[in-house]
């Protein structure tokens, strides 16, 4: 008998931890939602896009888990394409991603998005992600339209 | 039955944790402009100068005055940076070159044109077919007994968006 009640509250224990992973496993979803826009660009001249601004910098939308720490993780070009495969520097520095628990651009928490992060998701499971970057064209940048790709990998810890 | 338990709840917690990865991409894009060209179109000619008296060189002048032609982004402001050489040379021979004069034009016709200081730069703006013209003239003072030969120096413009 008492052996039996051991086990019980071992299994109650083990359903108990596994309940709020259960809870927390709604889908992760990340979402593209506005790429990092430079718009016309001068040879020579370098561009700014900073993660507040609200027209041209990059956004993912995140849906989640409720609470608990979560990995943010950026695969970043070290360039842009262009035509005829030419290519253009485009660099990050450790404060253009910001992390906003209200989904809200003027109110984020700056990281390095050359870094892993990992952050506290609220209890509403929904947070927003910006970045800015800079482009770097050559003096003699060849004209036309450049393009690069930024990934956000997001993984609950 | 204990077994069939345990079981269940890690399948259930295995499950949960399977399913926290994801990722998603987005694009950075940009447009980049046509670069600055310059072309040094015609020299700032003095000619025949004498001993003693000094020649000066209009910038609005379209046949001696030296020109630049610039071409790049349409409608996109330049800011124009000289570098004026203080005399000519003939061989070991110098002569003072001074007073500089500038002129920027959208036609090379000088239409419209605008006076500048060219010690000063300028900030014009290119036209709505990327060109701009910019003359530039000076002043030649030859010594009393300046040396004969033919004297030159270079003048150089740089045009930066």
């Amino acid at each position: 008998m008492k052996t039996m009640k051991r086990e019980s509250l071992l299994v109650l224990g083990v359903l108990l931890l596994a309940a709020p992973l259960v809870a927390q496993g709604k889908p992760l979803t990340v979402t593209g939602v506005r790429g990092v826009t430079f718009g016309a660009v001068l040879p020579g001249v370098p561009r700014v896009v900073l993660r507040t601004d609200p027209a041209n910098s990059g956004q993912f939308d995140i849906r989640g888990p409720k609470g608990g720490p979560v990995m943010l993780s950026f695969v970043l070009p070290l360039n842009m394409t262009g035509p005829s495969g030419a290519l253009m520097p485009i660099s990050f520095g450790a404060s253009d991603a910001g992390f906003s628990s209200t989904q809200s651009i003027g109110s984020q928490v700056g990281f390095d998005p050359r870094q892993p992060t990992t952050v506290i998701f609220p209890n509403n499971g929904n947070v927003s992600v910006f970045v800015g970057a800079t482009a770097r064209p050559a003096t003699n940048q060849r004209a036309g339209p450049y393009t690069g790709t930024i990934t956000l990998t997001v993984t609950y810890l | 039955m204990r077994s069939i338990a345990i079981v269940a709840a890690l399948a259930i917690a295995g499950t949960a944790l399977q399913a926290q990865t994801n990722n998603a991409s987005i694009t950075a894009t940009a447009s980049v402009q046509t670069p600055i060209n310059v072309l040094g179109a015609q020299a700032l000619g003095f000619g025949n100068v004498f001993p003693g008296v000094n020649k000066t060189v209009a910038a609005t002048d379209l046949t001696n005055g030296g020109r630049f032609d610039v071409t790049g982004q349409a409608s996109s402001p330049v800011t124009l940076s000289f570098t004026l050489p203080a005399t000519l040379s003939s061989g070991a021979n110098t002569m003072p070159i001074v007073n500089y004069t500038g002129v920027h034009a959208l036609l090379n016709t000088q239409a419209g044109g605008i006076a500048f200081t060219p010690s000063a730069g300028a900030t014009p703006t290119l036209s709505g077919t990327g060109a701009l013209f910019v003359w530039v003239g000076a002043q030649v003072q030859p010594a009393t007994n300046q040396a004969a030969g033919v004297y030159s120096g270079s003048i150089t413009m740089t045009v930066v968006y």
